[in-house]
């Protein structure tokens, strides 16, 4: 193997995932000239939310290429600093972070606002991965419990923002590696009876009121018909009235209306729906279906435990988003922060997303590169 | 710097990766199946309401035209009132939000809640529900600064009728009140709540005062939150009317009938405008259009003399004596020459029956002229069956009784001529001779209203034209038929009515001042014993309708003053004063009268 990139490792790339991730990006842009076409923000006239979103996607996209220009596997001793510098980072929002909408979740960089917990996805996902990649074995009680240490940390930090969302995706991320990796089936077995336990503990020590309340509103949207039933109501009303053919681009009259709450970001799906109708939402669930697929593939044939706990990881990552997303769009699930990849507009999660897709692709590209015995 | 490892045998869980791909594909299908149920199942209904919180359509009231007296005075105005209205669909919690309306409004919980479910029932939807009428601004700026916290709750500025005039003009003007059902089936452009016209000339000219409701687009969210108003469609305010009454001489007529029950009709014989048109007893209109109380309403439908009835027009009587007027014309029309005279002995017989006159002893020999001065019944009873009841009928019908005069005012009635045919077809019984006599003097089935009666006399001055009568100041004067009636038979009628009024029985109107003529009648209404008893030894019912039809004419002015005083007793005892009053408004306190006398033409210019 000579220096520079091989002509191997283009063809080995996950070019499908690729496509895939256009197609979605793509799609998100559309649909955000639409949700947004133009904005005032006090008033004054400020750059559409689909520019800004495009400019995340090309740093996006030299994030995804950087990515895969190195060896993955050089990550794993980067992973902690990576994981420190992070909970640094999540330790200073509460001291110096902006307050948006009541929570505070952003650091101020000057020309951009950064959301720690954002990075902390990726570097809790990569530290795990890096944990988890040393032991061979499933994991006994000492083991499971250091990991569940590793996303607790940040977890805390993020959920005092306060950030349920994020928190909840961060310990379903953990979750879903540590059962990737594989357990003691006696230590999965107690752990599975003590499931139950946690949500009723989790909602009279952790939560907050108006986040039982969100809760509670979801299994009964009449119970807060202004607030968070607003957004359940008004979200199935956009999807629902896009019919089959849907309303046309930019025609979608419920969000143009100001009816849909946070149109560009977490209910971006609906607009979409509205839009395009029974017809697009499939066609979008499609791409979903296939993006994760795809993703899948690479941990299939990754070819040491650390890239394919890494993709693994990724998978979960994508997948806890658009599964708790989409059923929140359409009203199956409480409405919680999340967004949908590629589709919501944000700065951070579309530049972290390219970046995770680096890795898969970083992964699948060097799945060659082991000496065969 | 690339790192070479051998590979550790590591073999990714293949199984375990398929199976969380098939988990992936099953849960997509479950995805499609939601956008299916949501956008297919369900995709009719949530259109319809996307549609319906994105834009609303709002009505916008024209404002109802006013009313003006003649001299340009308010007599019906609009004020604004404070609705509470509620939208059954913009609202989360119907129960809490109806014991709110009551308790802001201060109204019991039950009857806010009869009233939703009686809106409910009829209304469609997105429809605001007026839950509570007429609130006072004061209540309405504690309010308001709720009201954000409750959806679906809206207060509503409409405009509320008043009278300043009240029971004055409350006959004429009638009153407005919430559409009903059958008005809100017959009319499309009514909405459960809006305001029509119910009475009077509220509900002859409601067409014209309405105007034409206008509509704003509101822009809503699906709370029913207002964002944004476009697309006004600007309403059309209500056409202003001016009428020909005055209020001042309302008030002075109103003020001369006093306690009596009855009406009176002052009408210009030329235009045939109305000057005054009052009824007793009277009721405040106002009551209608503010929130109206079982209550007020129950004395209303319960007060025994009818208040809501307009007696000028609604109601009506035998003329009585006052009928001869009629008679005398078609006496001279059918060729009877006036001067030849009848004995009046004070009655006459009839097969068995006796018919009386009012005089006991009897007129003794009695020409037209007597006949009317003295408003002797014999002459009649004798020349009626000269003339038959057939001419009698027909040359009544030609004079304007019993038809409408279709003034500007709902259920005018028509009155009654009786004839043979009439008689057969209402009693199947045949015309009896004797039903003739009673004709003559305007008894019998004789009904005519004062209106009718005012139209015949402005004929007789007015060259024979029987002109509709006028509450409108613009309207030009409308000829509805011709008096059969020769010019030198109509100044023999008006002579003998002046005479009358300067010696017979209408004296009490002489006034030295003006040229007066007039006629009084005392319409019997029940038949009674041998004698006429006093007016105060009978039964307020049983009394008899006093008339007194006149004109008069001062300074170049005419008027005809038609008084009818329900159960009044004499129709000179009872209509002379009031006719007098009257008057006394149109031309001035008369000059204290030099007594019984022929009335000298007033000097030039003078006005007392």
């Amino acid at each position: 193997m000579n220096g520079g990139m091989d002509k191997r490792l283009l063809v080995h790339a996950n070019w499908m995932l690729l496509i895939f991730t256009a197609l979605l990006f793509t799609t998100g842009i559309v649909n955000l000239y639409s949700a947004s076409g133009e904005r005032l923000e006090e008033g004054i006239r400020v750059a559409p939310f689909f520019q800004k979103q495009l400019l995340w996607g090309a740093l996006g996209l030299c994030g995804l290429i950087l990515c895969t220009l190195f060896d993955y596997r050089h990550l794993k001793p980067l992973a902690l600093p990576f994981f420190a510098l992070t909970l640094l980072l999540l330790a200073l929002v509460p001291l110096i972070g902006v307050r948006v909408y009541g929570a505070q979740r952003w650091l101020s960089l000057g020309f951009f606002n950064l959301q720690p917990s954002e990075l902390a996805k990726l570097s809790t996902l990569l530290m795990t991965a890096a944990v988890l990649s040393r032991y061979n074995d499933p994991l006994d009680w000492t083991r499971l419990c250091l990991v569940l240490l590793i996303s607790f940390l940040p977890c805390a930090l993020i959920f005092i923002q306060p950030d349920l969302g994020t928190a909840i995706l961060l310990l379903l991320l953990t979750g879903g590696i540590i059962i990737y990796h594989g357990v003691r089936l006696s230590v999965l077995k107690i752990s599975l009876a003590a499931l139950p336990v946690l949500p009723p503990l989790g909602w009279f020590f952790l939560l907050k009121e108006y986040q039982k309340k969100r809760i509670l509103t979801f299994l009964d949207p009449s119970l807060d018909p202004m607030g968070a039933g607003y957004h359940i109501t008004n979200s199935k009303i956009a999807i629902g009235s896009g019919e089959i053919w849907g309303k046309g681009f930019q025609e979608g009259s419920h969000h143009l209306l100001r009816f849909l709450p946070e149109k560009h970001t977490d209910f971006a799906l609906a607009v979409f729906s509205e839009e395009w109708g029974l017809i697009g939402s499939v066609m979008l669930l499609l791409f979903f279906c296939n993006f994760l697929l795809c993703i899948i593939n690479t941990a299939k044939e990754a070819k040491d435990r650390f890239g394919s706990i890494l993709c693994a990881g990724i998978f979960f990552y994508f997948f806890w988003q658009i599964l708790i997303n989409i059923g929140m769009v359409v009203g199956v699930m409480p409405v919680v922060g999340i967004p949908l990849p590629f589709i919501s507009y944000g700065g951070t999660a579309t530049i972290v997303n390219f970046i995770l897709l680096g890795l898969v692709l970083n992964v699948s590209m060097r799945r060659f590169m082991f000496k065969t015995n | 710097m690339r790192i070479e490892v051998a590979a550790d045998g590591y073999q990714p869980p293949r199984r375990g990766l398929m199976l969380l791909q098939g988990l992936v594909i099953f849960l997509f299908l479950l995805f499609v199946l939601r956008f299916w149920y949501l956008q297919v199942l369900h995709g009719d209904f949530y259109s319809r309401v996307a549609h319906d919180t994105r834009t609303r359509s709002e009505r916008v009231y024209a404002t109802r035209g006013i009313i003006l007296d003649t001299k340009g005075r308010l007599l019906a105005e609009n004020r604004p009132a404070y609705y509470l209205t509620l939208i059954g669909e913009d609202c989360p919690d119907i129960p809490a939000s109806l014991a709110q309306i009551s308790q802001w409004a201060d109204i019991p919980l039950e009857q806010v809640q009869m009233k939703y479910q009686q809106g409910r029932r009829g209304g469609k939807s997105f429809e605001p529900l007026v839950l509570a009428a007429d609130l006072p601004f004061e209540r309405i700026v504690q309010i308001e600064p709720q009201l954000f916290l409750w959806p679906g709750l809206k207060v509503e500025t409409r405009q509320r009728r008043y009278y300043p005039q009240g029971e004055l003009f409350a006959h004429v003007l009638g009153y407005v009140a919430e559409a009903n059902d059958e008005e809100l089936r017959q009319d499309d452009s009514l909405r459960l709540g809006d305001i029509v016209g119910k009475q009077g000339l509220e509900y002859v000219r409601e067409k014209s005062l309405r105007g034409v409701k206008g509509s704003s687009g509101l822009e809503v969210d699906a709370l029913g939150r207002p964002l944004a108003k476009h697309q006004d469609k600007p309403p059309l305010a209500g056409t202003n009317l001016t009428l020909t009454l005055d209020i001042d001489l309302q008030k002075a007529v109103s003020d001369a009938l006093g306690e009596e029950s009855g009406a009176v009709v002052v009408m210009e014989p030329e235009t045939g405008k109305l000057r005054a048109l009052v009824t007793h007893p009277s009721y405040d209109n106002n009551i209608f259009t503010a929130r109206l109380t079982a209550k007020d309403w129950a004395a209303l439908m319960e007060h025994p003399l009818h208040p809501l009835q307009n007696r000028a027009v609604q109601s009506v009587y035998p003329p009585g004596s006052v009928w001869k007027l009629v008679m005398a014309a078609l006496l001279l029309e059918h060729g009877i020459d006036p001067k030849s005279s009848v004995l009046c002995t004070g009655q006459v017989h009839l097969g068995t029956h006796a018919f009386r006159c009012h005089k006991r002893g009897g007129h003794g020999m009695v020409n037209m002229r007597n006949s009317l001065i003295a408003s002797c019944d014999v002459y009649y009873y004798e020349m009626a069956q000269k003339v038959g009841i057939d001419a009698i009928e027909r040359f009544a019908k030609a004079c304007g009784f019993g038809k409408k005069t279709d003034i500007d005012l709902p259920h005018e009635r028509s009155g009654l001529v009786p004839g043979k045919e009439w008689k057969q077809a209402r009693f199947h019984e045949p015309w009896q001779r004797g039903e003739t006599l009673n004709v003559a003097i305007g008894q019998g089935f004789t009904l005519v209203t004062p209106v009718q009666m005012a139209v015949f006399v402005s004929a007789l001055l007015n060259e024979g034209k029987l002109l509709k009568p006028s509450l409108l100041e613009e309207e030009p004067p409308e000829v509805k038929g011709e008096l059969p009636l020769t010019a030198e038979h109509r100044a023999f009628i008006l002579e003998a009515m002046r005479t009358t009024a300067s010696e017979g029985t209408a004296r009490r109107i002489s006034r030295p001042d003006a040229e007066m003529g007039g006629k009084t009648g005392t319409a019997q209404t029940v038949r009674l014993g041998e004698r006429r008893l006093r007016k105060e030894e009978m039964e307020l019912l049983h009394r008899d309708h006093a008339w007194l039809t006149s004109w008069g004419r001062k300074d170049g002015k005419t008027y005809v003053v038609v008084v009818m005083a329900e159960h009044g007793g004499g129709g000179s005892a009872t209509a002379g004063p009031i006719t007098a009053k009257v008057y006394n408004a149109l031309f001035g306190p008369a000059a204290p009268s030099a007594g019984p006398g022929r009335n000298s033409p007033p000097p030039a210019g003078a006005r007392p």
